[in-house]
């Protein structure tokens, strides 16, 4: 008996080389950043310690802060977009029948695997001054001027929830797809109304799901510098910008550490409300 | 009585708003897959500027952009960086993968988790980090940074979908070869690896395509290298030409070609398994 457990403990010894990668390329950047942003930045030099000076900074200058929270609401924006759109996409995937469920989900996640970057590109190529909806309504003369369809918040939202649908409908069909079919069929039999069964059976069962999908989005959403640099311009500022500014413009790495810890703070305090939603509705 | 039940099943059955849903989920489609066919067909303009429709159509900007020495030398880099990268990534995962599944049940979750972890950090604070390190040990801007900084972002998808695969298959197979005298290598080798193969082959597509299409970490560590991301992002910044449609065009052909692959293989049919 003792043997097995040896043997099945001897398997761990396969973690070995990814757990080395991991401590170089993963822990101890990690880490780093945390004693970064603990370190004092002044005229040019870092001085290692523990200084609260950046987070003072971050906290009192009035703009990273500010930054930080139109951050925080344009996440938030995206993954509220992302559920408004993904949800009925994922329940027709589990009310039609399996080629078509394949072909949606062919269509669902082809994005996914298609460069973020070529997607922006798309983007601009149609919303840009001189993109295609700009150019079709001009040449159709209903407008004179083009319309400012980017270098806003709206070109940046569109061009994020295009990116990341596919990462909220595939946990939202995975927690569709595991409701039993007769606990709605029950609830119709017995005479309840359509919009309550959705209301009061399909949507609390689907809850993982939409938690899972919510959560995913949210993190991804936090973290995007790409897209809301092309479809952005300058007028749309997002912290990881300020980040990257910090560090490739500056060479101010205590700052740039604490602003990417206040980051994984957010992220954090979204993992720890959406398990303890998960939670309470368990119970 | 049954008779109600019967009317009131075949009412919600009919009554659900369902056109609406297939009206609705078609144009969130629509919206997904509609710009890339945009993409596509103004690649093919033979005009200087970009336009939609465009007035003649012709592969222009597909022969600029194959014989533009720029793009030649950052698609060697994108490649080379994802060659090197895929078959350690799905080395690396499916060992990690075979240790969680086989070894001890408590404690795996915690482990797992773990090792999985890269996966949900904003990759602008690891490319942060590594960037940091790499400074440290002078090798920023080299392959030596590349591709430990990929293969980091790569791995937790390899764990996840062998692990998927690793979940459902029947390991009395592997005994029966045992039982037979295989060593415990030669079994995993001709038994193991067949059968779970869609997960290694969804693994190792996935490690090439996000490691070919990976932005700001490697935007963090180049600074004179460029990948094709990073040319394609400097060439937007500076102008929208033509020549950035052929070559999104072509990048969208690249991968297309292997999510096709793994469509056929099935893998991602298993449901939100990759995602979860």
């Amino acid at each position: 008996m003792e043997k097995i457990d040896n043997n099945k403990i001897s398997s761990w010894w396969l973690l070995v080389p990814t757990s080395f990668l991991y401590i170089i390329t993963f822990f101890i950047p990690l880490i780093t950043l945390l004693v970064m942003s603990f370190s004092r930045f002044e005229s040019s030099v870092t001085t290692v310690g523990f200084y609260l000076d950046n987070y003072e900074k971050i906290l009192t200058d009035g703009i990273t802060l500010k930054i930080f929270f139109q951050t925080v609401e344009l996440s938030l924006m995206i993954t509220l977009f992302c559920l408004l759109l993904g949800y009925p996409v994922a329940m027709l995937m589990r009310r039609v029948g399996p080629k078509a469920r394949l072909w949606i989900l062919l269509l669902v996640v082809s994005p996914l695997l298609t460069s973020i970057i070529v997607r922006n590109v798309a983007w601009v190529l149609i919303l840009g001054r001189s993109g295609m909806i700009n150019d079709l309504l001009i040449s159709w003369g209903l407008i004179s001027k083009p319309l400012p369809l980017m270098y806003n918040t709206f070109g940046v939202v569109l061009a994020v929830v295009h990116v990341y649908l596919s990462f909220m409908v595939l946990p939202l069909f995975a927690a569709l797809s595991s409701i039993n079919n007769s606990l709605e069929e029950a609830a119709a039999s017995l005479g309840a109304k359509p919009l309550s069964i959705f209301l009061n059976v399909t949507l609390p069962l689907s809850l993982p799901g939409i938690m899972a999908g919510c959560t995913l989005v949210f993190i991804l959403s936090m973290g995007v510098y790409l897209t809301p640099v092309i479809m952005g311009g300058n007028f749309v500022v997002t912290l990881p910008m300020l980040i990257e500014d910090a560090v490739r413009n500056r060479y101010n790495w205590p700052e740039a550490s604490a602003m990417a810890l206040l980051l994984l703070i957010a992220i954090g305090i979204m993992i720890v409300i959406s398990s303890s939603i998960q939670k309470w509705v368990k119970s | 009585m049954g008779k109600k039940l019967m009317s009131n099943l075949e009412g919600y059955r009919s009554l659900w708003p369902r056109r609406i849903l297939v009206i609705f989920s078609s144009l969130v489609l629509f919206f997904l897959t509609a710009p890339l066919v945009i993409l596509i067909i103004q690649s093919f303009t033979n005009e200087s500027y970009l336009s939609f429709p465009p007035p003649t159509y012709g592969t222009r900007w597909y022969t600029e952009v194959i014989y533009s020495e720029d793009w030649q030398n950052a698609t060697f880099l994108s490649l080379t960086i994802a060659i090197i990268v895929t078959p350690l990534s799905l080395v690396l995962g499916t060992l990690v993968a075979f240790g969680l599944e086989r070894g001890p049940k408590k404690g795996k979750q915690t482990i797992q988790a773990i090792m999985i972890s890269p996966m949900v950090l904003p990759h602008i604070v690891l490319g942060l980090g590594l960037f940091k390190i790499a400074l440290q040990f002078n090798i920023s801007d080299s392959l030596w940074a590349f591709v430990p900084a990929h293969l980091t972002i790569t791995i937790p998808f390899v764990i996840v979908t062998v692990g998927a695969s690793l979940q459902t298959f029947n390991t009395s197979l592997e005994e029966a070869a045992r039982s037979l005298g295989a060593s415990k290598f030669w079994a995993v080798w001709y038994i193991t690896l067949p059968i779970i193969s869609p997960g290694l082959i969804a693994g190792a597509i996935f490690s090439f395509i996000i490691s070919f299409d990976e932005f700001i970490i490697t935007f963090f560590l180049a600074t004179f290298q460029r990948t094709l991301p990073l040319e394609m992002f400097s060439t937007l910044m500076y102008q929208v030409k033509p020549s950035i449609a052929a070559v999104s065009a072509l990048t969208l052909a690249i991968t297309a070609i292997l999510t096709v692959v793994l469509m056929f293989r099935g893998q991602v049919v298993g449901g939100g398994k990759i995602i979860k």
